[in-house]
Parts: structure tokens; C-alpha cells; sequence
């Protein structure tokens, strides 16, 4: 008897302080969401994590999946230069993507070798020597893990404005093009056949998503950048049966895991592009689930 | 008779260090339907892609509908419009997303600069039309990568037709196709020729087809050895110069 009374004593307190850790949460939930920086955040995610939706349908269809990690991981290097001479990173990050992904690109069309071969090679040897610039820095060496995997303060209000920007951009060039980027896509031969110029729109969708890439690889950091610009894509696919559809779902699906994830990065306390990347394979992963797609997924 | 809708003058193609075709001279009439035979390896494919502007070329001069193509392989989008190519094979990545509707729009689009949805009732108007005159419109909604060979080379057929163009250049178009949908994808390009008033240049293996329904017939062996009506090209002589003695031989003991 004394047992049991001492049991439902032990229950009632902890039925009483789970209340009040609920409480407590919520009360932090809602503060968390009236820091500035938190705006910041969840509007970045959302801006960037369509643009990586929009641009990364088009980016696995034309097997850039791996091109995109390659532009991620040289993202380091870039950062690491700009360090060395003095810079502000981010001001030397985006020039870099671009000139780099240009680069990589004639690269790839002179060489005659295996592209993945190839752009392996590229992206560890700029991650190596990355890594080694920083190491002569002392004072940041602290700071290789928010490089790495994403940091949700970074987002400032000009990195927000300038994804503003480029989400116009990528929206207006993928809309005005379409048609030839899907034939492109399709049968490159048929499109030079119908005048689609294959090496200006192969020019300009590079420079777009290395500079996708560039905006997006603060919060998501490098190692994880190219997850974010392939999986939305991935899980859209999967839902999809006409190729306009395609497109929205994954640019939608880019913005939903961004925003989910980088709300999951705040509460948490964990880092912003680990917690994006694991909501867009929950995400995916729902999809493979979903009714029609089995004979895709499996 | 008006003017031809290609001309070719001392075409010259090399492919790495060799000349795939050489000195290549022809012209293609108006609503005719010629055919460019030659064994493998003869540089067939090589001339109608680099008629395309899709390879590019070491000398000569192509005009197609009177205007010239550049050495960049440009031609003016009016011209772009009026000339469909369908390639050997239409080997695509199958794990693309696209509709049979949304396919044969392609062909109806100018593929400029335009907004997402131009044309809107013009062009589902025009797609309906073309699948309906290849018996396919009830495949608009399935994806390309569910078709049947003979329901893809329809729809082909339906992306060539969604609006008016002068010339049909084919590679090798019912490849992959048994002997009964070959000749269905035969009689109905002929049919379609006909309505149309196309003029096709295509690459054929199929010598019997050609002497039955080609207007002219182009043999080529990297270059030119002949040219004329089917009856008048495809003798033992001229095969036995494109093919090989042994061919003509073979064939004669069919």
C-alpha cells in the first residue's frame, strides 16, 4: 500500500515536471522565433531551399549531381583564399564559384577521361588544399566545423537581399527558357537541330547554379550543399507525371525542407545543414512511400 | 518548280583526324522524298548532322530554304521552324519526367526566349491535332518512357507535324521497329508526305523501301558515287561501288 502510494507520488511528479518542461519549451519556441536572427534564418532557408529546388531539377536530370558537390567543396578553397589575402570571404565566395565552375567546365570538355573520375580529383584536391590555407590561421580554425556543415547566424540581411536577387533571376531564366531546357535535357542533338544554342544555355545554367551554390553554402555548409541542391529533386521525381509538375515540386520541396529543417536547427541547438539535409531525406523517403512511385523507387 | 529546299556544294566533314565525307554535292527538291544509302560507316549520319549544324564542318556550303548555314552551324529561327530532325534512335534517359503532350509541344515551340505559357490554347490545340492524326491522342497524358516502340515512333511523327514545316530529315527513323510497324510507320510518313508536302531526306538501310517509295536516291560511301531516281542510282554497278562486290553478289542470290 505504502508502495503503490509512493509509485503514484513518483508518477505525479514527473506527469507535473514534464508539464512544466513543455511549458518551458514552448515559451523558448516562441522567443526563439522573435530573435531577428531567427527571421533571418527561416527567410534564407526558404529563399535558398527553392532556388536549390528549381535549379537541382534540372541539375540531376543532366547528371550535375556530382558537378554540384564539386562546386561545393571548392567553395572552401575560395573562402580560404579570400582569408589569405584579406578579404571578407563572402565577397570572394561568389566571383570564386563562378570562375571555378567555368573552369571546371572547359576542363571537362578538353579532357577526354571519365567525368566523375575527373571531378573527383577536382573537388578533393580543393577541399586538401582548402583546408590546409586555413590551417594557417590560427584564429579560425574553430570555425572549420560551421564552414563544414553550415551555420544558422551566418545568414545576414545582404546575403538575404542578394538570394532575393538571384531567386528572380533563376525564376525568370529557367521560365523564359524552359521549353529549350527541357528538349536540351531530353535530346541535345533534336534541340541544336531546332536552334537551341547548347553552349550559351549550358553557360548560363552553370554560372547560376554555382552561384546557387555560393549563397546557399553558408547555411548549409560545404560537405552538405550538394544533398540539399539533389535530394528535393530526388523526392519530386517520384511524385511527379508531367515535367512542369516535376519542376514546382521540387522547388516547393526545396523550400519546405529548408524552412522545417532550419526550424529543427534552432530548437535543437543542432547545425543548420545536418538538420536541413535529414528533413529533405525524411522528406524523400515519404515520397518513396507514396502510392505511385513505387515502380520508380524500388 | 521552286526552289530547292537543300542545297549542299563541296561538303567536306572530318571526324578526328579523317575525312568522314568529302566533297559532297546535292540539292533536295521541294516535296520529294530522298534517300541517302551507303554502307556502314559511309558518313550518312555524319552529313545530315552536319547539314544540322550539330557537327561542324571543315568546307563547303549548305543553304537550307535558301538561306546559308553559318560555320557555327546557326541557321535563322524562321528557317529552324520549318525543318524537323529525328536522330537514329531516340535514345533518351528514361527516368525523365515527360508526357507525351508535353513532348510534342516541343516541336510546336519556337524555343527562343518566350514565357512558360505561350501559345497556351494555340498549342494544345495543335498538339491534338498531330497526336490525333497519328492515332496517339490517347497517349497525351502517358510519359514518353512508357511508350511501345511503335507508339514512340508515332509520337515522333506527331512532334514533326504539330506545325506546318517544309523539310523531314530522318536517320534511320523506323530503327528498333519489327517488320509489321515498320511498314505502319512507312505507309503513315508517306501519308503525312503527301498531306504535308514535305520534303524528307533520310538515311535508309532498307534498299526495297527505297526503290518502292523514295523519289531520289543519294548513294554515299564518303563521298558522293551516285545520284538520280532509285531505278536509274541503285544498280549492280553503283551497290557494288557503296557496298562491296560481295554484296551485290549476296543480294543477287536472294
Amino acid at each position: 500500500m505504502a508502495l503503490n502510494l509512493f509509485a503514484i507520488a513518483i508518477l505525479a511528479s514527473l506527469a507535473n515536471f514534464s508539464t512544466m518542461t513543455i511549458q518551458s519549451e514552448f515559451v523558448r519556441v516562441i522567443e526563439l522565433f522573435q530573435l531577428p536572427f531567427m527571421h533571418r534564418a527561416l527567410m534564407g532557408s526558404v529563399l535558398t531551399g527553392f532556388m536549390g529546388g528549381l535549379m537541382g531539377s534540372f541539375t540531376i536530370l543532366r547528371q550535375l549531381s556530382f558537378f554540384s558537390d564539386t562546386l561545393g567543396h571548392s567553395a572552401l578553397l575560395g573562402i580560404s583564399i579570400g582569408f589569405l589575402l584579406g578579404l571578407d570571404p563572402g565577397l570572394v565566395l561568389l566571383p570564386f564559384a563562378v570562375l571555378f565552375a567555368l573552369g571546371v567546365t572547359y576542363f571537362l570538355e578538353r579532357t577526354r577521361l571519365w567525368t566523375d573520375a575527373l571531378l573527383n580529383i577536382v573537388y578533393s584536391s580543393s577541399l586538401a588544399i582548402g583546408i590546409i590555407l586555413l590551417s594557417f590561421r590560427d584564429d579560425y580554425k574553430g570555425g572549420i566545423t560551421h564552414l563544414l556543415f553550415g551555420d544558422i547566424l551566418a545568414m545576414q540581411t545582404t546575403d538575404l537581399i542578394f538570394s532575393g536577387v538571384l531567386l528572380v533571376v533563376c525564376a525568370i531564366f529557367i521560365g523564359l527558357t524552359l521549353r529549350s531546357q527541357i528538349l536540351l535535357t531530353l535530346h541535345e542533338p533534336m534541340a541544336i537541330a531546332r536552334g537551341v544554342s547548347v553552349s550559351a544555355q549550358r553557360t548560363a545554367f552553370i554560372v547560376l547554379l554555382s552561384l546557387v551554390v555560393g549563397i546557399s553554402i553558408k547555411a548549409i555548409g560545404v560537405l552538405l550543399i550538394s544533398a540539399f541542391v539533389v535530394i528535393p529533386a530526388c523526392a519530386a521525381r517520384l511524385l511527379s507525371n508531367t515535367f512542369v509538375q516535376y519542376i514546382l515540386i521540387s522547388a516547393g520541396l526545396g523550400a519546405l525542407g529548408a524552412a522545417i529543417g532550419m526550424m529543427v536547427s534552432a530548437f535543437f541547438d543542432l547545425p543548420s545543414g545536418p538538420s536541413i539535409v535529414t528533413v529533405q531525406l525524411v522528406i524523400f523517403l515519404l515520397a518513396m512511400l507514396a502510392p505511385n512511385t513505387r515502380k520508380l523507387a524500388l | 518548280m521552286s526552289d530547292p529546299v537543300l542545297v549542299v556544294k563541296g561538303l567536306t566533314v572530318y571526324r578526328e583526324t579523317h575525312a568522314a565525307v568529302q566533297n559532297v554535292s546535292f540539292t533536295v527538291p521541294a516535296g520529294m522524298d530522298t534517300a541517302i544509302v551507303g554502307p556502314n560507316g559511309a558518313g550518312k549520319s555524319t552529313l545530315i548532322q552536319t547539314i544540322l549544324g550539330i557537327l561542324p564542318r571543315r568546307s563547303g556550303e549548305v543553304f537550307v530554304l535558301g538561306q546559308p548555314l553559318s560555320p557555327k552551324g546557326k541557321l535563322p529561327a524562321a528557317v529552324r521552324q520549318q525543318i524537323a530532325y529525328l536522330p537514329q534512335n531516340f535514345l533518351f534517359d528514361r527516368r525523365i519526367p515527360i508526357t507525351v503532350s508535353e513532348f510534342v509541344g516541343l516541336g510546336w515551340d519556337r524555343l527562343g526566349l518566350q514565357l512558360p505559357w505561350t501559345g497556351g490554347r494555340t498549342r494544345r490545340h495543335a498538339v491534338q491535332q498531330a497526336l490525333t492524326q497519328v492515332d496517339a491522342w490517347h497517349l497525351s497524358h502517358k510519359l514518353v518512357s512508357a511508350l511501345s516502340g511503335g507508339e514512340l515512333k508515332r509520337v515522333l511523327l506527331a512532334y514533326c507535324l504539330v506545325r506546318p514545316r517544309r523539310l523531314l530529315i530522318l536517320d534511320e527513323a523506323p530503327a528498333g521497329l519489327d517488320v509489321r510497324n515498320e511498314s505502319e510507320f512507312y505507309r503513315l510518313l508517306h501519308q503525312l508526305k503527301k498531306d504535308q508536302d514535305w520534303a524528307i531526306l533520310q538515311v535508309s538501310h532498307d534498299l526495297d523501301m527505297v526503290r518502292r517509295s523514295c523519289d531520289r536516291v543519294l548513294c554515299i560511301n564518303r563521298t558522293l558515287l551516285c545520284q538520280g531516281t532509285p531505278d536509274h542510282s541503285l544498280t549492280p554497278e553503283n551497290l557494288s561501288l557503296a557496298y562491296g562486290p560481295e554484296f551485290v553478289r549476296y543480294r543477287h542470290s536472294c
